[in-house]
């Protein structure tokens, strides 16, 4: 019998396959990419620069597509204005409601598991249901809000009929699913060492404070995440809308992500439509890109020490 | 929900079925249908069953695209893999992927018949003198009356011959709003290819026949005086408006007795029948003296260009035209004159308007027909549409901003 190594020599056969080995791990994931994200992705570029009927010819135009959207289409900057008013109300409502909820949990008062599970309900929900349920909601004539105003002596306008109020009636519905956000900062409130808010107490410092130096920079990561992803599904903002109003009334709510959706399933360019896509990518990109370099500024890792204070 | 499963469960069903059966078939041919009632869906199964019957060694694959129509035909046909025969009206997005049927039609001249169809039903799908669909079904506009309403207020019935007049004098008798009923309802955000029948019933259209122009037509007096009789209607009271934040249709007030009045085709019929409403059915009333005019919506089928089965296809085609066919389809009215006359169809107070209206509205080509980039004018019209029932008036004003929205699709 021959001794055995005590540890065993890799085998040639064995060094050539930890090359591979790993590759092999993440294929799936680097095949669904190659297939499903970055073909698309490229394909949709090249459509971009074609007239592309779904049937008939399709022509190489450079960059007309692109042109027309900017000097002719006043629609598209329409549908982006429409769009930009939707993020710049959601996303701050989204984070700063989930962000209340999150605290409010986290007192761990008696009952909270039973809010909790009951603000991340409706996150569950399919956009048809939850379109459907506010449709419901927002009636004019029949529906619970108006109704609830008018025990309070209020006259509240027809939602989805009024041109003003619509978006605000779609941004209302949109926030109805920021559980998944609230979820987010309650795990973050739950990790910040309790040591932290103790030490702040024995020394003094008053509550309001203890949030803004101890919750708000160790829950700042999560924050940039939510607003990030926020910016992202309001730009992409496309179920509810159409549910809910259909572009309506008077194409007040007739979104960046609608347009697109029209023109290229309604209208058959699917050129202009690519086109459309890939500016609204640049958009998302442009911004998250300057939320992220914005966020050094603000952003705190726990375990990072800043260089500022390093040197301080 | 409910009306979901109904639609979904048998077409799992039949998909299952039909992907085992398949195998032991020889030829496949492919069906799209826009069919979401379970009514209709077994209609066309009826008249594919007896396809088959008639066709030993030929399964049909009925795929029901329902409310996805356009986007799953889009798709399909971008994709290149369009089903062979397919629902159409829409002919001008699509004809490109369609196949011409005029040779075919001419072969087998005396089997098809068109003597026998009316010509207002064959025009939509007449495209530079080329046929590219065959109509299987149809359906004109009428008024839809509730004529227990009616004689509680002591309105008159409307009789064949009434005008706008007549209809607003009664409304305004017949609209109680405290109790929520209505004499008429108006849509805020009708589809603008069957409201373009009030356009030419005052004499107006929405774009030129040439597909051209649009300043002067879609905005002229005529067109605005349509719009604003509509929204001077909901500002008196006479009428409710429909699809201004609320989703409640017409037709779901006319079936729970809140609604004198109704505008509506033959896809209302059943559901009112069924309703039990005592109602009655009168033509469309006309302006003042001007020759009053429906939209026809003629549902076709056309074959694929790229079909692997263009024989078959025709011969699918054909039997969708034959009268036993026809005659099968009883939730839209008989394209061959010969099967409404020989069921007592003309003749039938709740039938009989729908092809009075027929006969008066030969003679029109709607607006899809005439420029390729119609879709997107539309939704400038729509626009308009809506904005002058909101304001309750001020139609020219919408329409001539719809006009300039619209002016470089023109080109």
């Amino acid at each position: 019998m021959e001794p055995t190594p005590a540890t065993p020599r890799p085998s040639r056969r064995k060094a050539r396959g930890a090359g591979i080995t790993p590759w092999l791990f993440i294929s799936p994931w680097i095949l669904g990419f190659v297939f499903f994200t970055l073909g698309p992705l490229v394909f949709s570029f090249v459509m971009s620069l074609h007239d592309w009927p779904v049937v008939g010819e399709r022509t190489f135009i450079g960059v007309e597509n692109y042109t027309t959207m900017v000097q002719y289409d006043p629609q598209f900057w329409k549908s982006l204005w429409i769009t930009v008013k939707f993020a710049c109300l959601f996303v701050p409502l989204n984070i700063v409601l989930a962000f209340v909820l999150a605290v409010l949990l986290n007192l761990n008062l008696r009952g909270s598991a039973i809010f909790r599970t009951a603000f991340y309900l409706p996150s569950v929900i399919s956009g048809v249901a939850l379109a459907t349920i506010w449709a419901w909601i927002y009636s004019n004539e029949y529906g619970l809000l108006n109704y609830m105003l008018s025990l309070a002596g209020l006259d509240g306008p027809n939602w989805l009929g009024d041109a003003t109020w619509a978006i605000v009636a779609i941004t209302i519905a949109s926030l109805w699913g920021l559980g998944g956000s609230m979820l987010i900062f309650l795990a973050g409130l739950q990790s910040i060492p309790k040591e932290l808010y103790e030490a702040a107490r024995v020394s003094g410092v008053p509550p309001w404070a203890q949030a803004l130096h101890i919750t708000l920079p160790m829950l700042s990561p999560m924050i940039l995440f939510t607003l990030i992803t926020s910016i992202i599904s309001a730009f992409q903002q496309l179920t509810i809308a159409l549910l809910l109003t259909d572009g309506g009334p008077v194409n007040s709510t007739y979104f960046f992500a609608m347009y697109i959706y029209r023109t290229a399933f309604r209208f058959h360019d699917m050129g202009y439509a690519a086109a459309m896509s890939w500016v609204m990518f640049l958009i998302i990109l442009a911004l998250s890109m300057l939320v992220m370099r914005w966020s050094a500024a603000w952003v705190y890792y726990e375990g990072q020490v800043r260089k500022d204070d390093a040197d301080a | 929900m409910k009306r979901r499963c109904v639609i979904i469960a048998p077409a799992i069903l039949a998909a299952t079925f039909w992907g085992g059966m398949a195998l032991a078939q020889d030829k496949v041919l492919r069906f799209a249908t826009w069919n979401t009632s379970p009514e209709s869906i077994a209609i066309n199964q009826a008249i594919v069953d007896q396809f088959m019957a008639a066709n030993p060694g030929v399964k049909v694959q009925v795929e029901l695209y329902g409310d996805g129509f356009d986007d799953k035909l889009t798709a399909a046909m971008g994709a290149g893999n369009p089903p062979d025969v397919m629902y159409m009206w829409n002919y001008p997005s699509y004809r490109e992927a369609l196949m011409p049927l005029d040779d075919l039609i001419a072969r087998d001249g005396e089997a098809m018949n068109l003597a026998d169809i009316p010509a207002g039903l064959m025009n939509g799908a007449l495209i530079d003198g080329k046929i590219y669909g065959m109509p299987v079904g149809f359906t004109t506009h009428v008024v839809f009356y509730n004529k227990d309403l009616l004689a509680t207020a002591g309105v008159a019935e409307p009789a064949d011959g009434w005008t706008w007049t007549d209809l607003r004098a009664a409304a305004a008798k017949l609209s109680n709003p405290d109790a929520q009923t209505y004499g008429f309802a108006v849509d805020a955000k009708p589809d603008p290819f069957d409201f373009e029948q009030f356009f030419w019933s005052n004499g107006a259209e929405f774009i030129s026949a040439d597909g051209k122009t649009l300043d002067g037509v879609m905005n002229s007096a005529a067109a605005a005086e349509v719009l604003d009789m509509f929204g001077d209607m909901i500002k008196t009271g006479e009428a409710v408006a429909l699809n201004i934040g609320e989703q409640t249709s017409g037709s779901d007030l006319f079936k729970a007795g809140k609604l004198a009045m109704m505008e509506g085709a033959m896809w209302n019929k059943g559901g009112i029948d069924e309703s039990g409403v005592n109602y009655g059915v009168a033509v469309l009333p006309a302006f003042g003296d001007k020759p009053v005019k429906s939209t026809i919506n003629a549902s076709g089928i056309s074959i694929a260009k790229d079909s692997a089965n263009p024989d078959l296809a025709w011969e699918f085609v054909k039997f969708f035209s034959t009268p036993e066919a026809v005659a099968m389809r009883t939730n839209d009215l008989p394209i061959r004159t010969s099967v409404a006359e020989a069921a007592g169809m003309t003749g039938d107070p709740k039938l009989g308007p729908f092809f009075k209206m027929l006969a008066v509205s030969d003679g029109t080509v709607p607006a899809f027909l005439k420029n390729p980039e119609w879709g997107r004018i539309q939704e400038n019209l729509s626009v308009a549409i809506e904005a002058t029932m909101i304001d309750q008036g001020n139609a020219q004003a919408h329409l001539d901003e719809a006009v300039a929205s619209s002016a470089r699709f023109l080109q």
